[in-house]
């Protein structure tokens, strides 16, 4: 008969379950923003953090562990991503909004969320590193390895769409 | 820092983990664990169990009385082999020693001849 699984708990288990409870939410809600599927966004960060628990031997430090886990959460992201073969859109084809009478900050912050989610892969995962991490560009780009200039080149133009997308349905509002 | 920016970070700001997250993520650590430890203690009960350790023995022990007459067989049959070519080499000098006696008798022979022939055309 199967043994209630808090019995076997050790030491090292504890640890591992207050990382877990303290970076939850970061590991989920980077793959939630990225995948905007709550079933695939929480088995995803279920799997990240099973890969952590085989390594965790080798990360030296709480500021190595979380860089470890956005690094591995965003690559985890984009390979579903692609293994979906989802078709892939250009920033220029991310969708119209359709144009509420008046935009309540709610309906702004799902508008947003919609739009990102269909950026391109590695530009939506660079705007989710930016603003849900508030990762600099140097460390956005130490994550996802990419040279620090297409960081900047994707978040310049990923914020270029996503203004005149949205100020285009906002009419009158600046953004 | 503009607007959009402000309003970026509010869309995109941190979502809390279902409900029951961290225990969905332990019970798959303790499911993973045992079922790696299973496998392991598989292979450990095999050879643990006294008819599977007396059958390994004696499969072991098979191959190696298989294999050792094997090797033996095949040592028999290069020995063999060694023997035969070593005959053809032999039979090969003989036959090549013979056939230069017989060239040499045979000029000989024609030596002889020529002489007679021509003491007789003397005479």
């Amino acid at each position: 008969m199967a043994e209630p699984i808090r019995a076997e708990h050790s030491a090292a288990d504890n640890d591992f379950e207050a990382i877990v409870r303290r970076h939850q939410a970061m590991v989920y809600s980077i793959a939630l923003r990225f995948l905007a599927e709550p079933a695939a966004a929480e088995e995803l960060a279920q799997d990240v953090f099973l890969q952590l628990h085989a390594n965790l031997k080798q990360l030296q430090s709480d500021e190595h562990l979380k860089f470890w886990l956005r690094k591995v959460t965003a690559h985890r992201c984009i390979d579903f991503q692609r293994r979906r073969r989802l078709p892939l859109l250009s920033l220029d084809d991310a969708p119209e909004l359709a144009a509420p009478g008046q935009m309540e900050d709610v309906l702004l912050s799902d508008r947003l969320r919609e739009l990102v989610a269909s950026l391109p892969e590695k530009a939506r995962m660079v705007v989710i590193l930016r603003y849900q991490e508030e990762m600099g560009p140097e460390e956005i780009a130490r994550a996802l390895a990419m040279p620090v200039a297409t960081v900047k080149s994707h978040l310049q133009r990923s914020l270029a769409v996503l203004r005149e997308k949205i100020t285009r349905v906002l009419g009158e509002v600046s953004l | 820092m503009s607007r959009l920016d402000d309003e970026l970070k509010r869309a995109l700001r941190r979502a809390e983990a279902p409900p029951g997250f961290a225990d969905h993520v332990l019970a798959r650590v303790v499911r993973e664990n045992r079922t790696r430890q299973a496998a392991i203690s598989g292979w450990r009960q095999f050879f643990t169990r006294p008819i599977l350790r007396l059958a390994t023995a004696a499969a072991l022990s098979t191959a190696l009385v298989a294999g050792g007459a094997y090797y033996r067989h095949a040592q028999m049959e290069k020995a063999q082999r060694a023997e035969g070519e070593a005959a053809k080499q032999q039979l090969m000098l003989a036959l090549r020693i013979a056939s230069t006696k017989l060239h040499l008798a045979r000029s000989k022979v024609n030596d002889v001849s020529d002489g007679n022939q021509n003491r007789h055309e003397k005479e």
